[in-house]
């Protein structure tokens, strides 16, 4: 059985372009945001992805999980940057003290102390603006791309026919592995497995996963030959595939994919420029310096 | 050389153009510009991966195992699937996965070693390079396409034993090979011990990928190196595992090992950092998966293909 991602039609900015289109766009958007580490540069991402969130038609109610992970995990990834300082030795070599905050306690000798940095506060910014731009803008695919229009779209993507279908059947397996996944993990929690606890040394506790690991797999390639047979008897791969659905650009599109290309070239040149991190003056002003 | 060819070719020149030009109009136009090409390597690396893979699809382009049919499109999606979610599952955000001596348990690197080495290269790469790019997404951390590259070329390589008339005499190339590249990595650690470990993340005790590397993680690729040895003459006469188990580990050798060295222009890290940091941590360990897990699937799948009578 499939089961889908919580696709339906919304009447949103991003389902009234063609799915080549926002896909296109989605990859030029991925590739300039990486480009970037300047939160003026950023921002401008960020709001291109808060845009398409807001006006996308997903709903709190149903994307609540997905939501919840993504904030969860940047916001601990920003502030734990902020806390320590690790990750953006890259981009900064001179850090500029604000204020020091040194907790009233010692622990074994050592005194807790937090620098707050003109760098470690504009870099844990950045990094929330840049993952939450690329998480956000990702998170919607699913929620809006008709499981329909999958192979259809990658075929008119340029790839040939094969590798085409191969990505759509990988869209629409992932959500169905997954709940194997975790029918597996109940059906083996209930005789007594529990990946939680999984003891031992290092090589005792990988030969435990094989519990988990070997069921999920092998199931799916039993399974898969109902989906071979079924191709194989509609003749899959022997001519050029024709596909139910027609896709055709209209201006709306082409100015979509005219738009990200500009914004990919655009960026792409000013990456070569600007890489580092922008710490606005103010905050250089506080630190005394 | 046909048009399609020749159109990428142009569509490359056109880019390489673009770069030039604006590297040198940029400064004209404000002379404090510096050139800071960090951002754009990643996807260069992409093609060195890309055109390693292409090459090695040419020289051997006559060779029945690069066939795409039916069965292998589904098997792709399959293996990028699956390992899609289990790297998702795996890595540590959604499962809290205990971790032993700085080594985290990242179980899923056996899905596209074992589909490389079950179905074929093309299959492989497929399973790594796609799988790693939709774990990636489902994750929400940013993309890094030197990895799904490298991913790729591990399950490519673990499926190029069919490439060899006499698998017992490739095993026997293969180890040389991975003793080769384990010897240099561990030598680079013991010259560089008091380097970082990079890939190890502990929030809950604040080591943030800055704890010096341990004994363990650090002799990793040759702990995995000599489980694999061990398994290999353990199940010498089922020359099946024995081939899986040698080729994922070249796999994972020169797969991961592409992406990390990559990361000496991409992320700037100095040679050491990247083979002591990066490459050990996460190839050793990796290694014992192969050495662990793919054979116990490659027994399962057999005793299917041995029920089924595919």
């Amino acid at each position: 059985m499939l089961v889908t991602w919580r696709y339906r039609q919304r009447n949103s900015l991003v389902q009234s372009f063609d799915p080549r289109a926002w896909i296109i766009f989605f990859g030029c958007f991925l590739a300039s945001t990486l480009f970037f580490w300047d939160l003026r540069y950023l921002s401008f991402f960020f709001v291109i992805a808060l845009t398409a969130v807001f006006t996308s038609g997903v709903t709190w109610k149903e994307s609540r999980r997905a939501w919840l992970f993504i904030l969860t995990f940047v916001t601990f990834f920003s502030i734990l940057t902020f806390l320590t300082g690790r990750g953006g030795m890259e981009l900064y070599t001179t850090e500029h003290i604000i204020t020091q905050v040194s907790a009233p306690f010692k622990i074994f000798g050592w005194q807790p102390t937090l620098w707050v940095t003109a760098e470690r506060i504009m870099f844990s910014i950045s990094m929330f603006a840049r993952v939450f731009s690329i998480a956000s803008m990702t998170i919607l695919i699913p929620y809006s791309l008709n499981p329909s229009l999958y192979g259809v779209t990658f075929r008119r993507l340029g790839m040939p026919d094969k590798i085409a279908y191969g990505m759509d059947l990988t869209m629409r397996f992932i959500p169905t592995f997954g709940r194997d996944f975790s029918l597996t993990m109940d059906a083996q929690r209930a005789r007594g497995y529990e990946i939680e606890k999984i003891s031992g040394g290092l090589f005792a506790q990988v030969r435990k996963l094989a519990p988990l690991v070997v069921p999920v797999t092998i199931h799916a390639i039993v399974g898969s030959e109902d989906i071979i047979d079924a191709m194989d008897l509609r003749a899959f791969g022997v001519g050029p595939r024709t596909w139910i659905q027609q896709l055709t650009f209209r201006r709306r599109d082409i100015a979509l994919i005219a738009f990200g290309v500009a914004m990919l070239l655009v960026s792409a040149a000013l990456s070569l420029f600007t890489y580092r991190l922008w710490v606005p003056d103010f905050l250089l002003a506080m630190a005394g310096g | 050389m046909d048009r399609k060819l020749v159109s990428v070719l142009l569509a490359l020149v056109a880019v390489l153009v673009f770069f030039v030009a604006i590297a040198l109009i940029g400064p004209l136009v404000n002379p404090a510009l510096q050139l800071d090409e960090t951002a754009l390597l990643r996807f260069v690396f992409v093609g060195i991966g890309l055109l390693i893979v292409f090459l090695v699809y040419y020289l051997t382009r006559e060779r029945k195992i690069w066939e795409v049919g039916t069965r292998e499109v589904v098997y792709m999606a399959i293996g990028a699937a699956l390992y899609a979610i289990f790297s998702y599952l795996f890595n540590g955000t959604v499962f809290a996965v205990p971790s032993v001596s700085q080594v985290a348990l990242r179980p899923a690197i056996a899905i596209p070693m074992f589909f490389g080495y079950a179905f074929g290269p093309a299959v492989g790469l497929f399973t790594g390079a796609v799988g790693n790019m939709f774990g990636d997404a489902l994750t929400g951390f940013g993309l890094s396409p030197q990895w799904s590259v490298g991913n790729g070329l591990v399950g490519m390589i673990a499926g190029m034993a069919w490439l060899f008339e006499d698998k017992k005499k490739s095993i026997n190339t293969v180890i040389i090979l991975s003793v080769i590249v384990a010897a240099i990595a561990t030598a680079l650690y013991f010259l560089n011990r008091n380097q970082a470990n990079m890939v190890f993340f502990d929030p809950e005790n604040n080591i943030f990928g800055d704890q010096q590397i341990t004994l363990f993680a650090g002799l990793s690729a040759l702990v995995g190196l000599v489980l694999v040895l061990v398994v290999r003459y353990v199940f010498r006469s089922n020359i099946d595992v024995a081939a899986a188990v040698t080729w994922s580990m070249l796999g994972n050798l020169i797969g991961i090992g592409f992406a990390a060295i990559s990361d000496i222009w991409i992320n700037g890290f100095s040679p050491a950092v990247a083979i002591v940091g990066e490459f050990l941590p996460s190839a050793g360990p990796n290694m014992i998966f192969a050495a662990i897990l793919v054979p116990i699937l490659v027994a399962a799948y057999s005793s299917v293909q041995r029920q089924t009578g595919r």
